[in-house]
């Protein structure tokens, strides 16, 4: 074997600390010689899937099911569970948790959720009962080996916290991102095959990400003052993270000139989120934000050209951003008013500040009958939001908060035709266009307008989409006449 | 099979997963994912607007595409799509195999390779007959493209 490895990793791969260790070595050790790995790293956070652990995953009907339900990893777990002494390698300090699922385990019958609502006219949905039975048998499982299957895909924003420096294994291409990018721990963004060994094991082998060299910025995004001083809301720092991927073409880039003092947790987390779809090294050098990059210079890590390339984020990209993710799947686009059926935010999992903007904005309304308000976040936030009243102003209103689900994880195709979704996540817009049920369609946009759309039914742009979305010489000539447009609300698609 | 309608080219490349196979290639200009929203976990079908060969499976095909785009679950969608729906790929190969594509390879057991001493976007063309022939991983690999006329 080429790949050195320490006297933990060596022990396991003997077999010297059980059956399930050692299986799981070998997986790693094959990977690590694919990627030309020379040694391993311990890790100090897994973020993986929750298995569905069917007894007879064969059976023509159970197949079926999953079919439609298992994105895929289930299976990898059965050798492991068949081993009388796995257990995750917790006595590191590595912790392993899982994404969401498709259900919030104690509302499984409950309905007006993602799991089992009504659209008047459209069709219903349910989530299937043995598929349930075997999630939660999975889920059981995983609490047995140690597991805190957190079912969220923010665990690094409150349960576990990488530190500069540090190693994870996140299967989550937005948790990768952030945890690069704002935390200055390193993760690839792992296969969810690999990230099922890490954590029996706690370790994996070094590779693209977790390298120096691998970490380098190779051009500069810049935004124009324009988009420094006017981005505003939820789906604006969503747009803007889109444009600075496409800016960069899948290569790492440096990025100038943010807004950081307006970047809330929940606009940082969406930002990264939405560029996150658009590169494969899941790394964005945020000059002031970005630990191991304080300056250009530390970006380029020592390496920065005399001329780099240099790309601009103007105010008119972010407008064609909204219209392409408005046109993609297709939706009804800005310039029109469309009945919706579901208004949806929280993909990655709402943040606290998140949730407590759509509390307020909906307090004291109410949701249009036949309209779904969702908002979907992680367990910790969950329960804050219920401590502090905010779930009280979404559920008065008529709308639901969950947490351990995400919409798009239950079997998304298998809902009713024709829905009109309207969220301001753009990795549901980008990443389902295509996926939904038959005629889907999405509308992209802020917080504010995705309320009102809600509440009226109706999703309608707003004045600011009205100013902004005209071209930037009739935008800049009726400047003449009333002062420059302050901002103040949010743009919406 | 008449052989003088038929033409060979043999390519060297790296072997990122190992294994044989023989099959029809189907061939994408862009960025491709095996993930469930891409290409569905039950039929194989190309899912995403605007990508080649929508609604065509890749059930039984040598998938050849630059390299990844979207979700790290195309590991486990690949995983799934071969071992238990079967309608999986027959191998698949790359200007450059992304890791977490490795590890689907390695754990659906069929054979992966980069690294070709020509481009494979422009060499292989649709419909091809590809052979590959990955024996170690990390180690050379062979791949035999025959087309008729």
């Amino acid at each position: 074997m080429k790949m050195k490895l320490t006297e933990r990793q060596q022990e396991m791969y003997d077999g010297k600390q059980g059956e399930a260790k050692k299986f799981c070595m070998d997986k790693l050790v094959d990977f690590g010689l694919a990627v030309e790995a020379t040694e391993m790293v311990d890790l100090v956070l897994v973020l993986c899937g929750c298995p569905i652990w069917s007894k007879n995953p064969r059976d023509p009907k159970t197949l079926e099911k999953l079919s439609a339900y298992d994105l895929g990893h289930s299976r990898l777990y059965d050798p492991i569970f068949a081993m009388k002494d796995a257990h995750v390698a917790d006595e590191t300090g590595c912790q392993c948790g899982n994404d969401p699922y498709f259900v919030q385990f104690d509302k499984v019958n409950e309905k007006g959720y993602p799991w089992n609502f009504e659209i008047p006219g459209k069709g219903s949905f349910k989530i299937d009962d043995e598929m349930f039975t075997d999630l939660k048998a999975g889920y059981d499982k995983l609490l047995e080996h140690g597991h805190l299957p957190w079912l969220s895909c923010n665990p690094y924003l409150n349960t576990r916290i990488p530190k500069m420096g540090e190693y994870a294994a996140s299967s989550e291409s937005s948790a990768a991102c952030y945890i690069n990018s704002v935390l200055g721990a390193r993760t690839n963004r792992e296969s969810p095959v690999n990230t099922v060994y890490c954590a029996y094991t706690g370790c994996l082998p070094k590779y693209g990400s977790y390298l120096d060299e691998n970490r380098a910025a190779k051009c500069i995004v810049e935004l124009d003052d324009e988009v420094c001083d006017n981005v505003k809301g939820m789906a604006d720092f969503g747009a803007l993270g889109a444009c600075i991927a496409a800016k960069a073409e899948n290569r790492m880039m440096a990025v100038l000139n943010l807004p950081i003092t307006r970047m809330s947790s929940g606009a940082t987390k969406n930002l990264i989120s939405c560029a996150s779809p658009g590169m494969n090294d899941p790394l964005l050098h945020l000059i002031g934000i970005t630990p191991e990059s304080p300056t250009l210079e530390a970006a380029f890590k020592g390496k920065m050209p005399k001329n780099p390339e240099r790309y601009i984020v103007t105010m008119d990209d972010i407008v064609e951003m909204y219209r392409y993710l408005n046109a993609l799947a297709p939706a009804p686009g800005p310039d029109s008013a469309k009945p919706v059926d579901i208004v949806l935010v929280g993909c990655p999992h709402a943040t606290f500040d998140e949730v407590r903007e759509v509390a307020r904005l909906v307090k004291g309304k109410k949701v249009k009958e036949g309209v779904r308000l969702w908002v979907q976040t992680d367990t910790p936030t969950y329960f804050m939001a219920q401590h502090y009243g905010d779930t009280k102003s979404i559920e008065d209103a008529g709308g639901k908060i969950y947490h351990q689900t995400c919409m798009c994880m239950t079997p998304f195709r298998h809902y009713p035709k024709n829905l009109v979704i309207a969220t301001s996540s753009f990795k549901y817009v980008k990443l389902c266009a295509g996926f939904g049920s038959e005629g889907t369609t999405w509308i992209y946009a802020n917080p504010e307008a995705l309320v009102n759309a809600a509440v009226t039914g109706v999703f309608k742009p707003t004045t600011r989409w009205d100013y902004w979305s005209q071209p930037r010489e009739k935008r800049l000539a009726s400047e003449k006449d009333k002062p420059l447009y302050d901002g103040s609300l949010p743009m919406v698609s | 099979m008449v052989a003088s309608t038929e033409s060979k080219i043999v390519l060297t490349g790296t072997a990122r997963s190992k294994g044989k196979a023989a099959a029809e290639a189907m061939v994408f200009s862009h960025r491709f994912g095996w993930a469930f929203n891409h290409v569905g976990n039950e039929d194989g079908k190309i899912l995403t607007a605007g990508w080649d060969h929508h609604g065509e499976t890749v059930a039984g095909k040598i998938v050849v595409y630059p390299t990844v785009t979207g979700s790290t679950s195309g590991a486990i969608s690949l995983y799934y799509k071969v071992k238990q729906s079967n309608h999986g790929p027959a191998g698949f190969i790359c200007r450059e195999v992304f890791p977490f594509d490795i590890s689907g390879a390695i754990a659906a057991e069929i054979p992966a390779v980069d690294k070709l001493d020509q481009d494979p976007i422009t060499t292989i063309k649709n419909g091809d007959m590809v052979e590959i022939d990955a024996p170690a991983v990390g180690e050379k690999a062979t791949v035999t493209i025959t087309r008729k006329g």
